[in-house]
């Protein structure tokens, strides 16, 4: 479980975030809101990158000011937007294992998180590749073996679907929707309300530095008023209103509710 | 970040950057031609009243801008009358060098606190810098913020893995350091690479005449300074030459 408590932050006399309640456990949440709204500032808050000002932020009864970034990072794994951050080693194994072989492990457990992460997204055979020369998609999956073979409860992912064409996307949600299953807890930063709706158990808005919304994902497109924030529904939701189905999130199920009403 | 200008209306900030840098030359000069503390220490604070009441800066942010020369300095004062003998004109010998070097720092402060990046470039340019040397200093000075930018990103994304920086001897945190500089120069090359081919795209150096939407002028006020600055330093090279003003011959034992 993370809690966070009425937390403060600001920078250069600017008011980033302004008191923000949140809980959140092995569920899938979006996190989303405007540029500026302190969406990424309250994530590197969540495995403590940012230390609160005022309130507080408690990851598994871990205070994040009393532990540091390295001790966290074996509950919160944060993948950054750009996955060229990160990547320095020669090839994708060694680029995994340079978070497990940072947390002190053997050797041998090395190996075997790495194998393991490498597996869970797809990139068996890539070992011996350089991480620069992989592909949009992969290069974001690799980022994600890098953090999930730290084996964090929770995994933070900044985008990771913006600038990936359809199929990189698709199974970026595959990888995403087995972790979920696994057991992780899953905080997705996103633009992108097409994947909210297609992820998204459940959404949380930001805005100004204050939630203003936060609940489940169908009363978030059907009860909350998202236009006014500048988001737009996802067609498939419109699609499904327009036909009188209430809240779809995609088109199998528009189709059996067809079915069911016919 | 290091950014020295400040947005006044003094009467530094109203001259020709020609003017300025041209100025900037020869304090550096005239601070060289002399090497009597007393006189150094002096010209030093002549430089500092010129900064408060020409450039409209504080002392303390002045001071704030020299301030991390402060170990140089530090190391100057205390070798000199240690390597130097007599001990007392070592000591002497490291007053004036500090106070040199502050002046340099100062006299280069006063150019840069009342010249906005854009003026000083083509400040230069219009002193016969080749265009595209202008225009890499003005590219390589924008990108300073954005790269400081993006290495903050890297620590975090690699402390995010687990990465302590602050932990272990030189050596060992030199190696950890792979980790941040070989992503921050791979998005610099991939950066500079792009921003090549942007220029190109708009047509950088296919007309080898450019013309400037902001010109330079000289006002009646910008000649009255150089010339001023100028005669000052005629004067100052007689008193120093002619008159052996301000000039004292340490070196005469030979060392």
């Amino acid at each position: 479980m993370i809690v966070v408590e009425d937390l403060h932050f600001g920078y250069n006399g600017k008011n980033v975030l302004r008191g923000i309640d949140f809980k959140m456990g092995r569920e899938i949440v979006a996190l989303v809101g405007p540029n500026g709204s302190g969406k990424t500032t309250f994530a590197k808050h969540l495995n403590g990158l940012l230390k609160p000002l005022k309130g507080k932020v408690v990851v598994d009864g871990l205070d994040t000011r009393e532990h540091t970034v390295a001790e966290l990072s074996k509950k919160v794994g944060y993948v950054f937007q750009n996955p060229e951050h990160m990547f320095f080693e020669e090839n994708v194994f060694r680029e995994v294992a340079f978070g497990p072989r940072n947390l002190g492990l053997s050797e041998e457990d090395v190996e075997k998180r790495v194998r393991w992460a490498i597996k869970a997204v797809g990139l068996e055979g890539f070992e011996e590749r350089s991480p620069y020369s992989l592909s949009g998609g992969e290069k974001q999956r690799l980022a994600i073996a890098c953090i999930l073979a730290m084996k964090p409860d929770y995994l933070i992912l900044d985008e990771p679907t913006t600038g990936l064409d359809a199929r990189a996307e698709r199974e970026v949600v595959s990888v995403i929707r087995s972790l979920q299953r696994e057991g992780h807890g899953i905080l997705l930063i996103t633009h992108d309300m097409d994947l909210v709706v297609r992820l998204a158990e459940r959404v949380v808005l930001l805005h100004g530095g204050e939630k203003v919304f936060d609940g489940s994902t169908e009363e978030f497109f059907t009860e909350f008023d998202v236009e006014s924030y500048g988001l737009e529904k996802p067609e498939v939701v419109k699609l499904g209103e327009r036909l009188g189905l209430g809240f779809t999130r995609n088109l199998d199920e528009i189709i059996l509710k067809l079915e069911g009403r016919a | 970040m290091a950014q020295f200008y400040i947005k006044r209306r003094s009467f530094l900030h109203s001259l020709d950057p020609r003017v300025k840098i041209i100025g900037m030359l020869i304090g550096i000069f005239t601070l060289m031609l002399f090497n009597e503390p007393l006189l150094l220490i002096g010209l030093f604070t002549a430089l500092l009243i010129m900064g408060k009441f020409l450039a409209g800066a504080d002392f303390s942010y002045q001071f704030k801008l020299l301030k991390p020369l402060l170990p140089i300095v530090i190391i100057t004062l205390v070798v000199w009358p240690v390597i130097y003998k007599p001990r007392i004109e070592g000591f002497f010998i490291g007053i004036s060098y500090s106070a040199r070097l502050l002046g340099f720092a100062l006299v280069t402060f006063l150019l840069l606190m009342t010249t906005t990046q854009k003026d000083l470039v083509l400040g230069f340019v219009k002193l016969g810098l080749p265009y595209e040397l202008g225009l890499t200093l003005t590219i390589s000075i924008r990108y300073i913020p954005t790269l400081y930018g993006i290495a903050g990103t890297i620590i975090d994304a690699q402390r995010s893995r687990g990465l302590e920086l602050e932990k272990g001897n030189i050596l060992v945190r030199l190696k950890k350091m792979s980790a941040v500089l070989i992503p921050l120069i791979v998005t610099s090359l991939k950066t500079a690479h792009e921003l090549s081919i942007a220029l190109e795209s708009r047509a950088f150096g296919a007309s080898k005449k450019r013309t400037y939407l902001r010109d330079l002028k000289m006002t009646k006020r910008d000649y009255a300074f150089l010339i001023a600055m100028v005669a000052c330093f005629m004067i100052a090279v007689y008193a120093r030459y002619a008159l052996g003003f301000g000039y004292v011959n340490f070196y005469r034992g030979g060392a």
